[in-house]
């Protein structure tokens, strides 16, 4: 069985409990499969980089599942049939690194660091 | 970044030394604007980095600037195998739109 780390977006107006709705029969299809969940995150509502489907905003929920394979297909077929999932992306886990939190987890920087160094573009 | 704030900046074609002193004593000549630059290197490789990691947007819109292009490899310096795992992260966060494939 191998690692995946998946994340979808739902739409902004889903509100928290279709969230963990959403969330709680994922887990069980993921459980029928005899796989294991490691870790969810819910990221809330975040702004969309571009508007998907006239959205501007959507709700962001991270899950690292150890499954067969087959399960991903799955699990993608649900997001695919669900209209309050805008988009989602399946990846295996490369690091150990994505098991722990993830970067959106971390408290906001201070202001005193550094905002990471990189030259303007020319 | 350290090395390559002078680089592109100016675009002078004559060799007027202007306020650089340490060019004064010298020919005029096109190359020797590029004799003092410091040598590229892979920030990641100097880091050891072994994953780099989608999620993180503010690590990501520094490869990105501006027009978000994905910053080339020969002006940041970046190895060929960072810059693969660099553009492969680019492309996820894209995708999840946390980054714009396209800044306005």
């Amino acid at each position: 069985m191998l690692q995946y780390e998946t994340i979808f977006i739902t739409d902004a107006a889903a509100t928290e409990a279709e969230i963990d709705d959403l969330l709680k029969a994922y887990e069980q299809v993921v459980g029928t499969a005899k796989g294991k969940v490691l870790k969810v995150e819910k990221w809330g509502k975040r702004k969309l980089a571009y508007p998907i489907h006239r959205q501007e905003e959507g709700s962001y929920v991270l899950m690292v599942i150890e499954c067969p394979a087959d399960l991903v297909k799955e699990l993608e077929r649900r997001y695919r049939m669900n209209d309050r999932i805008l988009r989602y992306l399946t990846v295996r886990v490369e690091h150990e690194s994505q098991l722990g939190p993830s970067p959106m987890m971390r408290p906001r920087p201070e202001r005193e660091e550094p905002v990471p160094e990189m030259p303007v573009m020319p | 970044m350290r090395m390559q704030s002078r680089a592109g900046g100016g675009g002078g074609r004559s060799g007027s030394a202007g306020p650089r002193g340490r060019d004064q004593g010298r020919k005029k000549g096109y190359k020797k604007k590029f004799l003092f630059r410091k040598k590229k290197f892979c920030k990641f490789c100097d880091e050891k980095v072994a994953y780099i990691d989608y999620k993180d947007v503010r690590l990501i819109q520094a490869f990105t600037p501006e027009r978000s292009k994905i910053f080339p490899r020969r002006i940041s310096g970046t190895c060929s195998k960072h810059q693969r795992k660099v553009m492969q992260a680019i492309k996820r966060a894209r995708l999840l739109a946390l980054v714009p494939f396209l800044a306005d």
